[in-house]
């Protein structure tokens, strides 16, 4: 439980390093956050951030579960699920 | 009130873009046209320099006349599908024009290059065995065609043989088919695809390979038929995809293989049998300009060496360019409000070009976009030259102010 929960602020952790650049509104990081909406980062910049993330872990998102993905803790989620799967 | 929520952003920004534009370039209308490079704007005459008018063959005599009698003798339009009631004579003589001018065995006459490559894509994949990877800067209609598969859609880095190589290493082998799509000329920056490599890393992981050769049919490869011709692998290409709206100065879109699966696309892709085929003359307009292309070069001579002139001009006025010598030159603004008083400026000097901003341009840069066409005079591009030259000197003097 405690390794997942590592894992898993790593994995959030990451994502927002991402992020924080094209936050350019100074918008508070977390885990409800909307990424569209709220970051109003389009929806490429969305793919181009999701590339690093894919180089990243080694691992291949398609651009369908992308487009289903709203929050920060969605995009979390759907990479461990991802790993798992992928290793 | 919900329906129209989503749009609100857009509106917003859009209406503090052009609170400080004294013209809006997206509703621009070009109210008469004064042959293939230019036209009237507000009653002043403007050089067209953001077109897709490559190989300027809009006003070719013999294509007007084709497209005219075309009318006459097989009417306005064919007012039905591919599939049903709209395959006329000319349509299937204009699919095996293409297809021995390119090469291959077989080739589908889709009414616009849009749904050329929506057709396809869509109709070779499917959901839930097959994946699709594309190149993340791909045009919108090859994004549409994966949605519209419903395959799962992975993307590479742009133009990086090596990130498709990664990813297609990565997928599971219980994935079925897997098909690869490319451009060949990219049409924001110019850009052009390593394709030689794209088909070895594709064909070495058992994947088909597409080509989309919208912007470079016609424009590269010693006999015009694009990037794969100038890399030599014209033949190892699996499903090549075109326009007739670009370099054959009409509208509609094929798609060409050697595979003869290709001829079930004809009753399985939507976009092919669910919407009208192109009219009379528009595929009369399009069969003259191939065959002026099929044998003349000069177009393609004179397009490459009025490229390589602006290319060359801009480069010594110190603009950051997006590419090689190629007949798209896009200059990189520093953000969007500059891009948009840069394509002020521009008409203002009586030059219309593209203004492109993210999200419609790859790593959110906002751009100018210029084609060059073969139709362009040496008077046409002086007057391109002192606007931009006008442009650089009025970003130097701001720059000096800040």
């Amino acid at each position: 439980m405690t390794a997942i929960q590592e894992d898993d602020d790593l994995v959030f952790h990451k994502i927002c390093s991402l992020l924080e650049p094209l936050n350019e509104k100074g918008a508070k990081l977390t885990r409800d956050t909307d990424i569209i909406t709220d970051l109003e980062i389009d929806s490429v910049s969305l793919l181009d951030v999701v590339m690093d993330i894919e180089d990243n872990y080694d691992i291949s998102i398609p651009v369908n579960t992308i487009s289903e993905i709203k929050t920060i803790g969605e995009l979390v989620d759907a990479i461990h699920k991802i790993k798992k799967e992928q290793s | 009130m919900g329906l129209f929520d989503k749009f609100e952003n857009t509106a917003t920004l859009l209406k503090g873009l052009l609170a400080a534009s004294p013209r809006d370039p997206f509703s621009v209308s070009m109210d008469e046209m004064k042959g293939p490079t230019r036209a009237l704007v507000d009653g002043k005459e403007i050089v067209l320099a953001g077109t897709n008018n490559y190989l300027g063959l809009t006003f070719e005599e013999a294509a007007v006349e084709a497209a005219v009698e075309a009318v006459k003798t097989s009417g306005t339009g064919t007012t039905g599908s591919r599939f049903a009631n709209g395959t006329y004579a000319a349509h299937r003589q204009l699919e095996r024009d293409l297809a021995e001018f390119l090469g291959y065995q077989h080739c589908m006459v889709f009414s616009t290059g849009y749904q050329a490559n929506l057709g396809a894509i869509s109709a070779l994949a499917a959901a839930p065995h097959d994946v699709i990877l594309i190149d993340a800067d791909c045009h919108a209609c090859i994004y549409d065609g994966c949605q519209l598969s419903g395959a799962e859609t992975v993307r590479f880095r742009h133009n990086d043989p090596e990130s498709l190589d990664k990813r297609l290493s990565r997928l599971s082998p219980d994935v079925n088919g897997k098909l690869v799509c490319i451009e060949g000329m990219y049409s924001m920056f110019g850009d052009v695809a390593p394709v030689k490599e794209f088909v070895e890393v594709a064909h070495k992981h058992g994947a088909h390979l597409l080509l989309d050769e919208a912007h470079s049919f016609g424009v590269f490869g010693e006999n015009g038929r694009g990037v794969c011709e100038a890399d030599g692998v014209r033949d190892q290409v699996d499903f090549y995809t075109g326009t007739f709206s670009k370099s054959l100065a009409s509208i509609g879109g094929f798609v060409a293989s050697n595979h003869p699966e290709l001829e079930y696309l004809r009753f399985s892709s939507r976009p092919y049998m669910f919407t009208a085929s192109p009219s009379p003359a528009n595929i009369a307009a399009a069969s003259a300009a191939l065959a002026r292309i099929s044998d003349d070069n000069s177009m393609r001579d004179k397009l490459w060496s009025n490229a390589r002139r602006i290319h060359a001009a801009f480069t010594q006025l110190g603009f950051e360019l997006c590419a090689d010598v190629g007949p798209v030159i896009a200059v990189k603004l520093a953000n969007k409000e500059q891009a948009f008083m840069a394509w002020n400026v521009l008409m203002e000097n009586g030059v219309y070009v593209n203004l492109a901003i993210p999200p419609g341009t790859p790593n959110a840069t906002s751009i100018l976009r210029l084609s060059v066409s073969a139709a362009h005079t040496d008077d046409d591009l002086d007057i391109v030259v002192n606007a931009y030259t006008a442009l650089s000197h009025l970003l130097m003097s701001k720059k000096a102010d800040a």
